[in-house]
């Protein structure tokens, strides 16, 4: 059948155009020029360490963070249940509750930021910190409904059943038979979540005020200002991050399982 | 499967209402503005709209690297995906892990290396001049070739997770079977993968159009002015223009073409079964 | 302990930054230099005034949607922006007229610093010049007509029509090719039918250093303040001094409607034009003077809009015939140029 040779050749060029960005921006981020350049002007660590001092990434680095992290939660507090009432009840109106916590996922996320900054941030005075934190729930959540809702369909329901007939509460069903069960599903939601929100960069783009700002859209507003080799550095950095945090991922859970 | 369908009802409605009322009722107050002029409800904008030639031209353009883009993954996809699967298994999960590692990196990131790559004197025309194929360097950035680039950069491990997993349900010996019963390799890919693989293709093909259509740092930063997609003209409209009515119409109109391309290929994907 | 300290981070991010002082005078600026600007201007205003600064930024649409959101009750007190972006607001009533008597800088003003939109609305802060900034070593530029040059094609950028530079070189250009409206009609329709040979409509100085320094642009006309980017560099880069001149535009400090912070807004506008003030930020290069009074060395000058001679001698764009024309420049514009 197919060669040796011919399989590792394609996977070699796809891979190649994949991922070979980035160690050209890893290797620009060393340049001792003033500007972008590949190869690099020189070889210095001037400006992986100017991203340390630059206050703007700091603070947006903590937006972030908190976004990513505080998003996903409120995601997964919505969204197991949901999941799991999906998976295990016949609930009027399925269908519709379905399509109604999908719908964020094809709705442009440019749009969603100016709707929210017009609908909720101007007239009703959220904070635009507050209207992100809405956003990057309601986008996390479809994934953390997916994701949840594939590993606990291959989950027996017979088991909770069990329990339940043996004199466990439902409540306790779920916590001792469910819950354990899919502890590997939901962190894989809570990384892909995160990953999302950290990335995310449309919805935020409009949603922006006065020192708040996503980490990705500060990226954007310093590029404003110059394309010197630290934005490559900082773009350098947060893909290592990516790579940890994926590379522990798999190994621990076998992450692209549910990917 | 539980029969209390209210309890069901009562741990299912706070994502349901949160999105609702939080993502949707914004989104849906933003998009129906597109259909009021003077504050009366009417299609005028959409008129207004459609016949302005540079709107044709982003849309035309926007379908059209959305479709170029989903098209050439599709392809690549498939020869990947292919290679993937018939991996010994340790090799498998690290070339996999691989191509899902890029969408877990920043696309700010992703599409700042290819300003570098592309100029002037970036390594593809260095490569271009060095193997003679042209004696002066072609203009790539701020082309459509660029943003196609960017693109399918962006989108391809989409397509190539998509087929992976339609791959892998699909049995080991069919087509070892179908090539003893005299198949080439294109009867073989068009009688036995393609149809076995479909529901993948169609899942890759929407993820990878539809993200195409919506990406706004790709055409923005390596199409620029001169390369504007529906995205790119959306902000445009609002930062420049303030028109709010423009925003609305585009959103619709991106909303709509991602749906369509998903009933379509669902459609053909059915019809060839 | 970690996630105590992270809990507490949310709770502060969510309910704001609650801790300001009495008096609190809130500024919206270009983000431009912020930490240069904030250290020479902001922050020692805060000890003369006794004062909290709060400072807004964003791009000048953002800020000045904001400043139109909120005008029944203003959260900004005073705002910089470029002159037009400023009459625009003017004609809708959200500035309020500046008394000069408690702004003794202002007789140190140039001229046309003093009164730029009329009525003491406004007053200008800090000049720029705009030219071409070329490479020497391979093209000669002479007159603005040479930016569509055939030495030129395809290795030529010009300011994005929505910006402050594009109508200033839309209407250099026409000057130097013999149109002579404010339509721009027929300089719009020469860019378009050379559209191809140019290699991008650049939104930002940023992304023209980033593309001049890796050699895909050689020409491109350019505000004075972005200078720095490339008289540092090694590239041999010059700055035109075309037949026809150079245009160029001001900056202008306005105070929002009954505010309520007239006094605190005054004692601002004085500090940022006061000699002092508008000295420091000269010689920090962030800026060029409009205060008069302002002496700097030949090397600072160098990187400056500065004097009496070169500001005089500016060709500018009336911001009432550019609020009146752009977006009639808009729709030509992407008709036969962006389509």
């Amino acid at each position: 059948m197919y060669s040796k040779w011919t399989t590792r050749l394609i996977i070699g060029l796809t891979l190649t155009f994949l991922i070979g960005p980035f160690f050209i921006i890893i290797l620009a981020g060393l340049s001792d020029g003033e500007f972008m350049t590949f190869p690099p002007d020189g070889i210095s660590l001037r400006w992986y360490a100017k991203v340390f001092t630059v206050e703007s990434f700091r603070d947006s680095f903590k937006l972030s963070m908190f976004l990513a992290i505080f998003g996903t939660i409120a995601a997964l507090i919505l969204g197991v249940p949901a999941a799991y009432a999906i998976s295990r009840y016949k609930i009027p109106y399925g269908e519709t509750i379905k399509t109604i916590v999908a719908a964020p996922i094809i709705v442009p996320g440019i749009i969603v930021g100016l709707a929210l900054l017009r609908y909720l941030v101007v007239p009703l005075n959220f904070t635009v910190t507050l209207a992100l934190f809405m956003a990057h729930t309601a986008l996390i959540l479809p994934y953390a409904v997916r994701v949840v809702s594939s590993s606990m369909n291959n989950l027996r329901s017979d088991m909770e059943e069990a329990a339940v007939l043996l004199g466990c509460s439902r409540l306790g069903a779920f916590t001792r038979v469910v819950l354990p069960n899919i502890q590997s599903g939901v962190l894989a939601a809570f990384i892909l979540g995160f990953v999302t929100s950290f990335n995310q960069v449309p919805v935020s783009l409009f949603l922006s005020g006065p020192g708040v700002r996503t980490l990705p859209i500060d990226m954007l507003s310093y590029m404003e200002i110059t394309y010197d080799p630290s934005v490559a550095a900082l773009s350098a950095l947060l893909a290592l991050l990516s790579v940890v945090i994926v590379f522990m991922a798999e190994k621990f859970l076998g992450f692209s399982r549910y990917v | 499967m539980f029969q209390n369908n209210r309890e069901g009802l009562a741990l299912a409605l706070p994502a349901a209402i949160f999105t609702a009322l939080f993502f949707l009722l914004p989104v849906g107050f933003l998009l129906s503005e597109a259909f009021k002029v003077d504050g009366m409800w009417s299609m005028q904008g959409y008129f207004d709209f459609a016949i302005k030639p540079l709107n044709q031209t982003v849309f035309l353009r926007t379908l059209k690297l959305g479709f170029l883009v989903a098209l050439t993954s599709a392809i690549i996809g498939y020869a990947c995906a292919f290679s993937i699967v018939n991996l010994e298994g340790k090799s498998r999960g690290r070339v996999f892990g691989l191509v899902v590692l890029p969408l877990m990196i920043s696309p700010v990131a992703r599409t700042y290396a290819w300003i570098v790559i592309l100029g002037r004197t970036g390594i593809v025309n260095d490569a271009i001049l060095g193997l003679g194929l042209s004696d002066t360097p072609i203009r790539i950035l701020f082309t459509e070739t660029a943003v196609f680039l960017g693109l399918l950069q962006l989108f391809l491990p989409l397509m190539i997770i998509s087929l992976v997993s339609a791959m892998e349900n699909l049995p080991k010996d069919v087509i070892p079977a179908a090539r003893v019963l005299g198949a080439n390799w294109l009867q073989v890919f068009t009688k036995v993968i393609l149809p076995l693989t479909k529901d993948g293709l169609v899942m890759g093909g929407t993820l990878v159009f539809t993200g195409s259509l919506t990406a706004y740092i790709t055409p923005a930063i390596l199409g620029g002015s001169k390369v504007l997609m529906l995205e790119t003209l959306l902000y445009q409209r609002v930062n420049v223009a303030n028109d709010f009515v423009s925003a609305g119409i585009i959103a619709t109109i991106l909303i709509i073409m991602s749906f369509s391309a998903n009933l379509l290929l669902k459609r053909i994907a059915k019809a060839r079964s | 302990m970690k996630k105590l300290l992270a809990l507490s981070t949310a709770i502060a991010l969510i309910s704001g930054a609650a801790y300001a002082q009495d008096k609190t005078l809130t500024i919206s600026v270009y983000s431009f230099g912020m930490d240069a600007m904030k250290a020479a201007i902001f922050d020692p205003f805060e000890e003369v005034c006794g004062c909290d600064v709060v400072i807004e930024t964003g791009n000048s649409v953002e800020r000045m949607a904001k400043i139109e959101a909120n005008a029944a009750n203003p959260v900004i007190d005073v705002a910089v922006m470029s002159a037009h972006d400023a009459l625009a607001l003017s004609r809708k009533g959200l500035w309020q007229s500046l008394d000069i008597s408690k702004i003794p800088s202002h007789a140190e003003l140039y001229e046309s610093a003093k009164d730029p939109i009329g009525d003491h609305m406004a007053v200008g802060y800090g000049f720029y010049a705009t030219s071409i900034v070329y490479r020497s070593d391979l093209v000669e530029i002479n007159s603005w007509s040479d930016l569509l040059s055939d030495e030129l094609k395809g290795r030529v950028a010009l300011p994005n029509i929505t910006g402050t530079q594009g109508p200033l070189t839309l209407m250099m250009l026409g000057q130097s090719l013999g149109y002579d409206d404010l339509t721009f009609s027929d300089t719009i329709d020469a860019i378009g039918e050379s559209a191809d040979d140019i290699v991008t409509f650049y939104n930002r100085s940023s992304e023209l250093a980033q593309l001049m320094l890796q050699e895909e642009v050689i020409a491109a006309p350019v505000g004075r303040f972005a200078w720095s980017r490339f008289s540092g560099a090694d590239l041999p880069f010059k700055w035109a001094e075309p037949s026809e001149g150079q245009t160029g535009g001001m900056n202008v400090m306005l105070m929002t409607k009954d505010n309520g912070n007239e006094e605190l807004a005054h004692q601002f506008i004085n500090y940022w034009l006061s000699n002092e003030v508008q000295t420091r930020v000269a010689e920090l290069k962030l800026d060029s003077p409009a205060n008069a009074t302002v002496v700097v060395s030949d090397e600072i000058a160098e990187s400056l809009t500065y004097g009496a001679d070169l500001i005089n001698s500016l060709t500018m764009l009336d911001p009432g015939a550019i609020i009146d024309n752009r977006d009639a420049w808009l729709e030509r514009w992407n008709e036969k140029v962006v389509n």
